[in-house]
């Protein structure tokens, strides 16, 4: 028998909780077995198909680019369909998984994420065109997109604003993923929006608030950088005017090298 | 609770202003007597020169020295943005601060017994 398909036993300790029975969640803990190959999703799956189909979780792609199966694995956020299940066993083969922290359970491993989606709204995280689109692309700079590229791959799966000690006592922050996200706009040079972005997230509500934890880098399954982001729209609030000019005259620069 | 060395970091930056405040606030009541008289300063004063409040002195020199080093690290990481360098930065305040504590918590421990 190869290594891969060796087949060892796992404890999987889930919290389970449902509102309509539960008066407060609790932990479960069911026997498996597992090979190299098994991720944390897989036991999931294992466990709801052959011994308790009650268990309540969100998944969808498998292939970590929907954000769905993000939970928290030993006390870490993190996705669970790439996460090998060995990789995260403890001496006593145990892993132990929970909903995220700091959102509301509806059962078992899923929360509810409206606060998530409100938050990600308010920074209108959609490009805000100047109205007079060209029909061919625009031309921005390598370095622009790579500045891009630090925050574009954010699959929104929440691990970063659930880890975050800020979201968990000040409910009106608005999270590093719409910070991220806003901060993604606010560098774009096709983005006509930065003054009116940058007026809403530089409040006590957005950048003000951080506090610098680092939990959203930690906890982060893109290896993005929240804080980075966050940092940097700071200083841009701090010089607005200035900064919406230059971005006006650059705008100015890529809009008449398209036609 | 979501614990990583940035929440630790965090906790203790947290617990030690509040700290520092209260001590600011014992600090007050003791200067403010000297406006009464000098036997009501003379008083206070000897009430903070029991074991106790030497032990807690030293507490005093690691909440500011951990309080004011993180401080430093946090503007470090701002300014430069150097956010990947965080965890050896923690580590190094922690070292620092250790060093110091040391350095000047064995002098007041020293002069704590030379006292008896």
């Amino acid at each position: 028998m190869s290594e891969n398909t060796t087949q060892k036993k796992a404890v999987v300790r889930i919290q389970r909780f449902n509102p309509e029975k539960d008066k407060k969640p609790y932990f479960q803990e069911f026997n498996l077995t597992y090979t190299r190959d098994t991720t944390l999703l897989d036991a999931l799956h294992e466990i709801k198909s052959h011994q308790d189909g009650t268990l309540t979780y969100r998944r969808s792609c498998r292939h970590a680019i929907c954000g769905s199966c993000a939970m928290n694995v030993n006390g870490k956020n993190m996705l669970v369909c790439n996460s090998p299940l060995q990789e995260h066993l403890t001496r006593k083969s145990v892993v132990t998984i929970r909903p995220l922290p700091y959102l509301p359970v509806i059962k078992d491993l899923v929360v509810d994420r409206t606060k998530f989606w409100e938050q990600y709204l308010r920074v209108k995280p959609w490009l805000i065109s100047a109205g007079d689109d060209p029909e061919k692309e625009y031309r921005v700079s390598p370095d622009e997109v790579a500045a891009l590229n630090t925050a574009e791959t954010c699959i929104m799966c929440g691990a970063c604003y659930s880890a975050c000690t800020v979201v968990g006592t000040s409910e009106n922050y608005i999270g590093p993923h719409a910070l991220l996200k806003s901060f993604l706009r606010v560098l774009d040079p096709r983005d006509v929006g930065a003054s009116e972005r940058l007026q809403e997230v530089g409040t006590s509500e957005g950048v003000y608030r951080c506090h610098t934890i680092f939990n959203c880098i930690d906890a982060c399954p893109k290896n993005l950088d929240p804080t980075k982001a966050i940092e940097t729209l700071r200083n841009l609030a701090v010089k607005r005017l200035a900064f919406e000019e230059a971005k006006k005259k650059r705008y100015q620069t890529i809009r008449l090298k398209v036609e | 609770m979501y614990k990583t060395t940035g929440f630790l970091s965090f906790a203790l930056r947290r617990f030690t202003g509040v700290a520092l405040v209260m001590y600011l606030l014992l600090h007050i009541w003791v200067i403010g007597s000297s406006l009464d008289s000098p036997e009501a300063f003379n008083e206070r004063l000897n009430f903070l020169q029991s074991d106790l409040f030497k032990v807690l002195e030293i507490a005093l020199l690691a909440a500011v020295i951990y309080h004011a080093f993180d401080g430093v690290r946090l503007l470090l990481v701002n300014w430069f943005k150097i956010t990947e360098k965080r965890k050896n930065l923690f580590y190094s305040v922690m070292v620092i601060s250790a060093l110091l504590v040391i350095a000047g918590g064995v002098p007041i421990l020293l002069f704590m017994l030379e006292g008896k």
